[in-house]
């Protein structure tokens, strides 16, 4: 399953003002879908030169794409706390 | 009561260790002893770690500029799986030059040994894994501690 959303999380500690963002990732990735579609060609043309195999690659970036889920990434000073998760 | 399961207690006890070190000791005694077997002699699926959890944890003395400092990132196994898969796609040209500068540097290492199946056994033995890092410097601002933990879960 691919990320569908993330979730950008600010809080700052001297003015106790929070800011959360949550980004819908599936329609960003809606809009990116003909970009891909036109990149693909290209991704082809560049495996074949380097002898990748293509379909190779292709999997590989998927696997990591989807497997961004669930990342986490939080750092918290004495300002403030950034929070970064991928749902 | 085991022995190991006995003396991590007395630890904690002792106050040598963290209630969260001790829990993750306890889970780690817990795995590597072997499950009773149900008769029938099937094996009971092995737990796996699902994320890779590095925290700091910075105390910065007496700096004016930033203060104590946390990082909490916590990153899915699959992800090293599927990064790990990334060395499968390194050209063969590149491939050489990468073998050939890690033998310069007396590492004896080949690139194309590496297959899929040898780096699914490394990610899976990630899951037993624990670094420990305690740093304690006299800087400029008085005494920095930075404490580092990588392990899984």
């Amino acid at each position: 399953m691919i990320p569908l959303v993330g979730v950008v999380s600010v809080r700052h500690w001297r003015h106790s003002r929070n800011f959360r963002l949550w980004i819908p990732l599936f329609l960003l990735w809606l809009l990116m879908l003909p970009f891909a579609v036109l990149a693909l060609p290209v991704l082809f043309l560049v495996c074949l030169i380097s002898r990748v195999n293509p379909f190779e690659a292709i999997a590989t970036f998927w696997h990591i794409f989807a497997a961004l889920k669930d990342t986490h990434i939080e750092v918290d000073n004495r300002n403030a706390l950034v929070l970064i998760r991928i749902l | 009561m085991n022995e190991h399961r006995r003396q991590i207690l007395e630890m904690l006890s002792a106050g040598k260790i963290t209630a969260d070190e001790a829990e993750r000791l306890l889970a780690a005694v817990e795995r590597e002893t072997p499950a009773p077997s149900s008769g029938n002699g099937s094996q009971s699926p092995v737990s796996k770690a699902k994320y890779l959890r590095v925290l700091v944890d910075s105390e910065n003395g007496g700096n004016p500029y930033h203060g104590p400092i946390k990082v909490n990132i916590r990153v899915p196994m699959q992800l090293l799986r599927a990064g790990v898969r990334l060395a499968g796609l390194i050209p063969p040209q590149a491939r050489e030059h990468v073998n050939e500068a890690m033998r310069e540097r007396g590492i004896p290492f080949d690139l194309s040994q590496i297959k899929p199946d040898n780096l699914q056994e490394l990610v899976d033995q990630l899951n037993d894994l624990t670094i420990d890092v305690d740093v304690d410097n006299k800087g400029g601002f008085g005494q920095e501690k930075v404490k580092v933990r990588v392990f899984c879960e």
